[in-house]
């Protein structure tokens, strides 16, 4: 019987997922077991569009279309988390067997703590993760570092700090992450500053560090994180979906030295961005210039996970009057003040921005000094945020016609 | 087929807003359209999209669309079947040729609609009526670049990509405003600015692009010439011109420069200080690899083909054409502005730039499309056939198209339409437009049909159906076929976009190697690509010009005054632009809630001086007068326009800015001066 905490190489006795998988096809064997045995309604993975640069977030419902979805895409930098909301009515009425990142799970937490999703209802594998690459700027690394015409490249992968091709004609080249980060390549900057490598607010965490021996390459290393997750890997096994095995007690030593290493990493990266910025003034001035470019595309609040206001506050006309070039600066300030608290590093912001602004650094700068204000950590559980969202006009009215004390209401 | 149930499904496509042409995914869930969410692979534009591009699937669904075919019987309109329709467009059309002959039909088509119901709306009109009156809107807005670029290079297109300007030293814009026009394309200028690349801005205006800029220039409205000959003038004084591309690549320098010579003074044209034009010519000319951009503050004139070909004399003086980081790129307004071209829904050419006049492409034309007896006059433009309505036009179809609102001299277009016999109106909402016709046909947005958008970098992007079409309305280019077949035409027998698509590539040898197979991959091509084993062609004239005798030309070219200046009657000077927020007249972006909310109605931007001394407010209501019109609307008092200059928006049909505009017509392109009119300004009593 497996229980939380438990440590297992586990691979899928499908030799068709096995086929297509990352390393054992546990994640998808799993997926299959749950919508075969109707412990799942759904399944929202990431398979390939038009390429390995195109990652598309999909609803599988018939099992045998889940190989679709086999592999891992370090050019999907995509966030699972809002799409749940958006377009699944926050998994309400739908169970849903979902593959998480670290900032995918971060982000349903968050959403989960608004009301905004049914965490009761979502089946989280979780995957460990080294970071991802945005895809026009792989296939730009691709063609100038490594000097390979990115249409003939069949596989990459994040290994052992390096960033490997493998093309049609079977050539591997690979190119240290630290090299390629330094001239402006590799993973997105939010990438570099994350520190959840190991998403253990998922129900089962999967990855490939800490798997050595016979088994290197061909199982998945799986952290069980709760009851769930130790039901589903107990049915799977018992059915014979997935075959399983002790870790190998070295092998998670390894596992446990490599996630260390790449913490370490991080805060490398977050000192490196944040002491870039400054402090104080010098930082806020720097904030007001850079976002002063603001075209109000809102991809900032529609892409962010902690954003869910049906009347954001950025279109109210007496805090931001709108139409207006440049965009007054309470738009952004609207956006620091009610998110600060609980970014959860995710990158959308940036990403997405078309004005090439540093969104999800500056929140990210200010969810850290939060965090050591405060000790409020966002993502990992279901902890209630340090600020909530309070709409102060509104707020004011009703505690004068209640006579209340509470502020925060809106989490009831 | 698209499917009908489930979620999520992702259907990768192109913007239907303005020339940059990003990619974007829409996302359908049980056969609705939910929203948009990015498209990374996208190279155009990474996923990011202005506020435009990121609400563009709410106007689709919209309660308004057109669903059923209407006839209009005693002055109102009644639901019809696609066949009566049908059954009555094709026995007037036919009526009206048989008894008036080929001038007395005439075709527009929108810049809006993907290439192959261009194509295919061109082909019906030459083919089934012998007549070259097929025009699309690229005439209000880049008609004289098409014109201008093929005198000065033998090509109409812009020379390089957008990405290429973070391949430039210094980038030169001059009437161009993208952050609010273009914002992906000015998210280069963005990229390009932080890798330190140098930015001039000439602009009337102070805009948010200007912003951006290492050097501003302001300058009065439409002296473009004055200033570019006058930069030109110093680049030769100091001897920073490329003698040797000249010499190699080039013809019709001596003319420039004898022109030139007159121009060493201009400020009291240009309003600009000798010395500032003398650092901005050493700038420009100093920089290994310049690039010009431009935009509609350039072509939107009676100048607008000679300001076009002052800006391709700039670039050739220096040797800026034909290289990464160089050229002279118009930022093209609307999303198939280029492919609109391209297909030949233009006057005098078939797709591909293929001119009706030469006698050998008529008859290769002939014999490829089984006719015979294609029309060799030049036809009649856009605006003009509204001049011409009455006589000698007698029946027209506009598709998609709203020329009551976006014409200029709006009044003018409407007596104009109520002098035609028969008016079809292709469309998806009930425009202004469509209350003047006899027929509207209801047909499909971008999201219910497959195609292809020619973007401003001449990359062809495909779009692809994500939901069907609401009610009865159909896919345009079927609404063709349809009617081709009552027409008893051959050569129409189309049961795809891709079917027609491949009936251009047949015809088209500059396009001929782009299979709907190539354009799967979001870089898709750019054309020229004449074989299937072709790159294509990002920059063009790298070797030698696409002229006939393969040289760039110089054209000296004098300052005109446009049609229409201030004077003591009317003395302001009116321009007209585009807002970040809202597209051309409004049916697609006003139905965005979010682009209702950040403008909700037009405005006039009115300097702070002229304002102060008129007593007009912030947010006043005004009057404005031409000659030809007066609106009211509201006054926003700023700096980012000079004394005497006023800015309007031109995307509200209650507020007109082309109630105002002037029709003069530039002679070369025949593109109405849009930008440039006079106007007078009141207040208005008793409104406060
Ligand atoms: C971007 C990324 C970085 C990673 N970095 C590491 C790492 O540094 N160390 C480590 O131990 N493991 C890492 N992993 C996890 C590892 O690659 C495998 O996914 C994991 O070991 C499970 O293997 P499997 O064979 O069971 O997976 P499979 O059965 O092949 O299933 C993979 C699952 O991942 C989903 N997926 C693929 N791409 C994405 C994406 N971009 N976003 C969200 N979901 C996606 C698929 O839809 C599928 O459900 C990373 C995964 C990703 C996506
Ligand atoms: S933010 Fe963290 S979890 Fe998300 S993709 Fe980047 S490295 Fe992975
Ligand atoms: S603020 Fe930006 S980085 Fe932070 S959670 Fe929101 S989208 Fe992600
Ligand atoms: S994503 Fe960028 S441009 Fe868009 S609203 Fe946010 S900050 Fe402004
Ligand atoms: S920049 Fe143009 S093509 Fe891109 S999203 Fe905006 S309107 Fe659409």
């Amino acid at each position: 019987m497996a229980a939380k905490g438990d440590m297992v190489y586990a691979w899928t006795t499908s030799p068709d997922i096995a086929k297509v998988a990352e390393c054992g096809g546990a994640v998808t064997g799993l997926l299959k077991f749950a919508l075969e045995n109707k412990i799942v309604d759904a399944v929202l993975a990431v398979k390939k569009g038009v390429d390995l640069y195109d990652a598309v977030p999909t609803i599988i419902t018939d099992p045998a279309e889940i190989g679709q979805t086999a592999g891992s895409l370090h050019c999907g930098t995509l966030l699972i988390s809002k799409l749940v909301k958006k377009y699944l009515d926050g998994a309400g009425d739908m169970r849903i067997g979902v593959t998480v990142k670290g900032c995918d799970a971060m982000g349903l937490y968050e959403l989960a703590k608004r009301n905004q999703v049914n965490l009761d209802n979502l089946l989280l594998i979780g995957v460990n993760c080294g970071g991802s690459v945005s895809p026009v700027s792989a296939r730009k690394m691709i063609r100038e570092k490594f000097g390979v015409d990115p249409d003939s490249v069949v596989k990459e992968e994040i290994d052992k700090g390096q960033f490997i091709i493998v093309t049609k004609d079977g050539q591997h080249k690979g190119i240290s992450m630290d090299e390629l980060e330094d001239e402006g390549f590799g993973r997105r900057s939010n990438c570099r500053r994350c520190k959840m490598k190991v998403p253990r607010q998922a129900d089962l965490a999967c990855g490939n560090w800490g798997v050595i021996g016979d088994k290197a390459g061909k199982a998945t290393f799986v952290e069980v994180c709760s009851e769930k997750g130790a039901n589903l890997l107990d049915a799977a096994v018992k059915a014979g979906a997935v075959a399983t095995e002790p870790a190998n007690p070295k092998g998670i030593e390894i596992r446990g030295k490599v996630e260390n290493a790449m913490l370490k990493l991080g805060d490398k990266w977050r000192a490196r961005y944040f002491e870039g910025l400054g402090e104080g003034k010098e930082r806020l001035e720097k904030i007001m210039e850079d976002t002063s470019r603001c075209i109000k595309c809102y991809a900032c609040i529609e892409n962010c996970p902690i954003c869910y206001c049906v009347d954001c506050s950025t279109k109210k006309t007496y805090l931001v009057p709108p139409g207006e070039l440049p965009v007054p600066f309470m738009f952004h300030l609207i956006r620091f003040a009610h998110i600060s608290d609980s970014c959860v590093n995710c990158g959308q912001c940036e990403e997405n921005c078309p004005m090439e602004i540093a969104n999800s650094l500056y929140m990210h700068s200010l969810q850290t000094d939060m965090e050591r204000m405060f000790g409020h950590t966002p993502g990992v559980n279901m902890d209630l945020p340090i600020l909530a969202l309070v709409e102060e006009k509104a707020e004011r009215e009703r505690l004068s016609a209640t006579g209340s004390d509470q502020i925060f209401n809106v989490f009831e | 087929m698209t499917e009908t149930n489930g979620k999520l499904r992702y259907v990768p496509t192109t913007c239907p807003y303005c020339g940059v042409g990003c990619g974007l995914n829409l996302v359908v869930n049980d056969g609705k359209l939910v929203g948009v969410e990015p498209l990374k692979r996208s190279p155009v534009n990474e996923g990011k999209l202005c506020p435009k591009g990121a609400t563009c699937w709410e106007f689709v669904q919209s309660p308004d669309r057109l669903t059923k075919p209407l006839i209009k019987k005693n002055g109102k309109f009644e639901e019809a079947t696609w066949d009566e329709a049908y059954d009555l467009i094709a026995s007037k059309f036919k009526e009206t040729y048989e008894k008036y002959g080929p001038k007395s039909l005439g075709f527009q088509v929108s810049c809006r609609t993907p290439n192959e119901e261009c194509y295919i709306m061109q082909k019906l009109a030459r083919v089934a009526f012998k007549t070259n009156n097929i025009d699309n809107c690229a005439r209000i807005c880049h008609g004289p670049s098409v014109a201008g670029l093929s005198l000065s290079f033998g090509s109409g297109a812009a020379t390089n990509p957008f990405e290429d300007v973070l391949n430039a030293d210094v980038i030169f814009l001059i009437g161009s405003n993208p952050i609010e026009a273009h914002p992906l394309a000015g998210r280069r200028l963005v990229q390009a600015k932080k890798a330190g690349k140098k930015i001039i801005v000439c602009d009337p205006r102070y805009t948010p692009t200007a912003r951006l800029a290492d050097e501003y220039v302001r300058y009065n409205p439409s002296t473009n010439i004055a200033l570019i000959n006058s930069i030109m003038y110093w680049i030769i004084q100091e001897n920073l011109h490329d003698a040797e591309f000249i010499e190699k690549r080039t013809t019709g320098f001596e003319d420039l420069k004898k022109t030139v010579e007159n121009y060493a003074d201009v400020e009291s044209i240009t309003g600009v200080p000798t010395e500032r034009v003398k650092e901005i010519a050493r700038i420009y000319a100093g920089a290994k690899n310049a690039v010009v951009i431009y935009c509609l503050g350039i072509t939107e004139l009676t100048t607008g083909t000679d300001n076009v070909r002052s800006l391709g004399n700039l670039s050739m003086l220096t040797g800026n054409v034909g290289r990464p980081g160089t050229g002279v790129n118009p930022l093209r307004g609307q999303n198939n502005v280029q492919g609109a071209c391209d297909m030949g829904a233009y006057p005098n050419v078939f797709s591909g730039y293929q001119k009706c006049e030469d006698d050998a492409t008529r008859k290769r034309m002939e014999e490829l499309w089984g006719v015979t007896g294609l029309e060799k006059e030049y036809g009649v433009t856009l605006t003009e056939q509204i001049t011409q309505c009455g006589d000698p036009i007698r029946a027209m179809y506009i598709f998609a198209l709203n020329p009551v609102v976006s014409y200029p001299d709006s009044n003018h277009v409407m007596r104009s339409l109520e002098k035609l016999d028969f008016l079809v109106v292709q469309d998806i909402f009930m425009t202004e437009t469509a209350k003047y016709a006899d027929v509207i046909l209801p047909g499909a947005s971008f999201a219910e049909k497959d195609g292809t958008f020619t973007s401003g970098e001449r990359r062809i992007n495909r779009i692809r159906k994500a939901v069907e079409t609401p009610g009865d309305a159909r896919e345009d280019w079927q609404i063709f076929v349809d009617l081709a077949h009552k027409l008893g035409l051959a050569g129409f027998d189309f049961n795809s976009p891709e079917d027609i698509w491949n009936d251009v590539r047949r015809v088209t040898p500059s396009m001929s190697g782009i299979s709907y197979a190539r354009m799967e991959k979001p870089e898709s091509v750019h054309w020229p690509c004449p074989a299937e084993d072709h790159p294509g062609t990002p920059i063009l004239h790298r070797e030698k010009f696409s002229s006939a005798d393969g040289l760039g030309h110089f054209f000296g070219l004098e300052h005109r005054p446009p049609a229409e200046v201030a004077d003591a009657e009317y003395p302001f000077t009116l321009m007209t632009g585009r807002l970040l927020f809202h597209y051309h007249t409004r049916t697609q972006t006003d139905r965005a809630k979010l682009l209702h909310h950040e403008v909700p109605a037009g405005f006039v931007q009115i300097n702070t001086d002229d304002a102060a001394r008129m007593n007009i407010r912030n947010g006043e209501k005004i009057k404005l007068t031409s000659r030809r019109g007066e609106v009211e609307t509201l006054a926003k008092v700023t700096d980012q326009v000079a004394p005497g200059v006023l800015m309007m928006t031109m995307h509200f049909g209650d507020a007109a800015a082309n109630k105002l505009t002037n029709t003069a017509l530039d002679p070369l392109s025949k593109m109405p001066e849009l930008k440039h009119s006079a106007v007078k300004v009141e207040k208005i009593t008793g409104v406060q």
